[in-house]
């Protein structure tokens, strides 16, 4: 009885709400002031109205034409920009957004390292940062060099990798800042579909050796189903749908009648939006 | 590593010009074409050198000169990078200050000195300011022109990892600009030593500026041409230096360029 009990209180404890977007709106003022005409002062809505909840540790993936509004959601969870209505909220509503910080890391599309420093300064950057121990940085360093395989390239710069490469040192780097959440903003659609396979197995590795919370930015339905816990799908600014996908990770493979049905099932509202 | 195949030939060339001079003062001290003090060879230049050494005025005109430099490169160096940060993250400010700087500095700074003489008097302050002026307002341009090219997404990346407004100027924006910093240093470092012998050939008493004028009123030619081979190799030597610290410091750009071509 009493381990019942227990059991039923562990439930909540590991599903609370890590991401909580409230009722966020973000308009664009019309850009095409020349015009000069009332019609188009009327702000476009890039974000409508939103309402998300995400669950610590559960990989989210936000699918969506180009221009839906996706990557404006990232950078407002991100904080590099303000919501004109609403709010995020951290740690069932601890916290609020209000700016870039080190507890939400981001990996962008175009893996965005310090060209500057080497791998290996730019992996151990955010310890840094922190004012961390000298050993404690290497320790980090090491871990994740090793993670993403690439401990003979570790005293090269950036321009020396390849497009890969960088890829993967720019999750390292994300890791290796121990932030609870990963903003994910396409980071593999510059890559070529061989690596991008390889990397997408790497990143849920590593995923389910951490406590992270990943919101992760695609416009590959076949990407969201493949990495996702849930995938939500967005259009005009506005969630069309979620769904989770209840499909073991080994299990998704486009053989599988299964996971196919979860693609159709998104390509027909991204068709229709 | 291109540069090796033609080293030879560059030094060849500095030898054959040192040898044709020689050979022309030997010449006219033969055959009078001007007068033999007014144009003395390389050889009478090291005698003189030699001369001043055991003096004990080589030294000591060659360190306050330096001295002036590096002083005068280093505040302005400082100075332009402050302003400049200021200017390239605050339109406002920039579009301030730009119209006056750009109106005030279409002035040769040399015109500014026997102003700066009347402000500032004769002392080593006013040369300061004077290689301050000209060092800070080319170097200016520079660096707005490196900070407003860095990729904010860099910025970005930098504050999503932790870093404080500090911490993103000395690890992105700054290293970001370097290139562009560094090239505004090599060019200014030429003004700053024009405006160095300026200043100190009105009113100093000391360094290789107050060499040529001093020795000048005494056509003391063979002098002159001492101060005034010592400012180039002086000047060689620090662009030499600031060479060496642009290889190191931009080190991760040679390798993608290297990368780049075989």
């Amino acid at each position: 009885m009493s381990l019942l009990l227990f059991a039923f209180r562990m439930e909540p404890l590991m599903r609370y709400v890590k991401i909580d977007i409230r009722n966020l709106s973000k308009h664009y003022e019309d850009t095409d002031k020349k015009t000069g005409s009332d019609k188009s002062m009327e702000p476009t809505k890039v974000i409508d109205n939103l309402n998300l909840q995400i669950y610590a540790h559960e990989f989210v993936c936000v699918l969506g034409h180009s221009g839906c509004g996706k990557s404006t959601l990232l950078n407002l969870v991100a904080g590099y920009i303000k919501p004109d209505e609403g709010g995020i909220y951290i740690n069932e509503g601890k916290e609020k957004v209000t700016g870039p910080s080190r507890d939400r890391g981001v990996v962008f599309q175009e893996h965005a390292l310090f060209p500057w420093y080497t791998v290996e300064q730019n992996i151990g950057f955010g310890p840094r940062i922190a004012r961390k121990s000298k050993i404690e940085i290497k320790e980090i360093v090491d871990k994740y060099i090793n993670v993403i395989g690439l401990e003979e390239y570790r005293k090269c710069y950036p321009g020396q990798l390849s497009g890969g490469m960088k890829q993967r040192v720019g999750i390292a780097r994300a890791f290796a800042n121990a932030a609870d959440i990963l903003l994910m903003d396409e980071p593999f659609s510059a890559l070529d579909e061989f690596t991008r396979a390889n990397m997408q197995k790497e990143l849920l590795n590593i995923w389910s050796d951490s406590n992270n919370t990943i919101i992760f930015i695609t416009h590959s339905i076949e990407e969201a189903v493949l990495l996702a816990d849930r995938v939500v799908v967005m259009g005009n600014g506005k969630i069309l749908t979620q769904k989770e996908i209840m499909l073991a990770r080994e299990e998704r493979q486009a053989e599988n009648s299964g996971f196919m049905e979860y693609v159709n099932y998104f390509k027909s509202f991204i068709q229709a939006s | 590593m291109r540069r090796n195949k033609y080293s030879l030939l560059r030094v060849i060339s500095m030898i054959a010009f040192l040898l044709l001079w020689q050979a022309f003062s030997m010449l006219n001290k033969r055959v009078e074409i001007m007068n033999p003090n007014f144009m003395p060879g390389p050889y009478d230049i090291i005698l003189t050198m030699l001369q001043y050494i055991r003096e004990g005025t080589f030294f000591s005109s060659v360190g306050s000169s330096l001295q002036r430099v590096l002083k005068g490169f280093f505040i302005g160096s400082i100075i332009a990078m402050v302003l400049g940060y200021f200017m390239a993250k605050h339109p406002v400010i920039e579009n301030i200050l730009d119209p006056v700087f750009s109106a005030v500095g279409s002035i040769p700074t040399y015109a500014f000195m026997p102003l700066f003489i009347i402000w500032f008097g004769i002392g080593e302050r006013t040369k300061i300011i004077m290689i301050v002026y000209s060092t800070a307002l080319p170097l200016l341009t520079y660096i707005i022109q490196g900070i407003k090219s860095v990729d904010p997404i860099l910025i970005r990346s930098a504050m999503s990892l932790g870093a404080n407004e500090l911490q993103v100027f000395f690890n992105v924006i700054i290293k970001s600009a370097m290139p562009h910093i560094l090239t505004g240093m090599e060019v200014s470092l030429g003004l700053t030593f024009s405006a160095l012998i300026v200043a100190e050939m009105m009113g100093a008493d000391s360094g290789l500026g107050y060499i040529i004028v001093f020795s000048r009123n005494w056509f003391k030619v063979a002098d002159m041409f001492m101060a005034m081979a010592c400012i180039g190799i002086l000047y060689s030597i620090l662009k030499g230096i600031l060479t060496l610290i642009k290889k190191r410091v931009l080190r991760w750009q040679m390798t993608s360029f290297d990368n780049a071509v075989e």
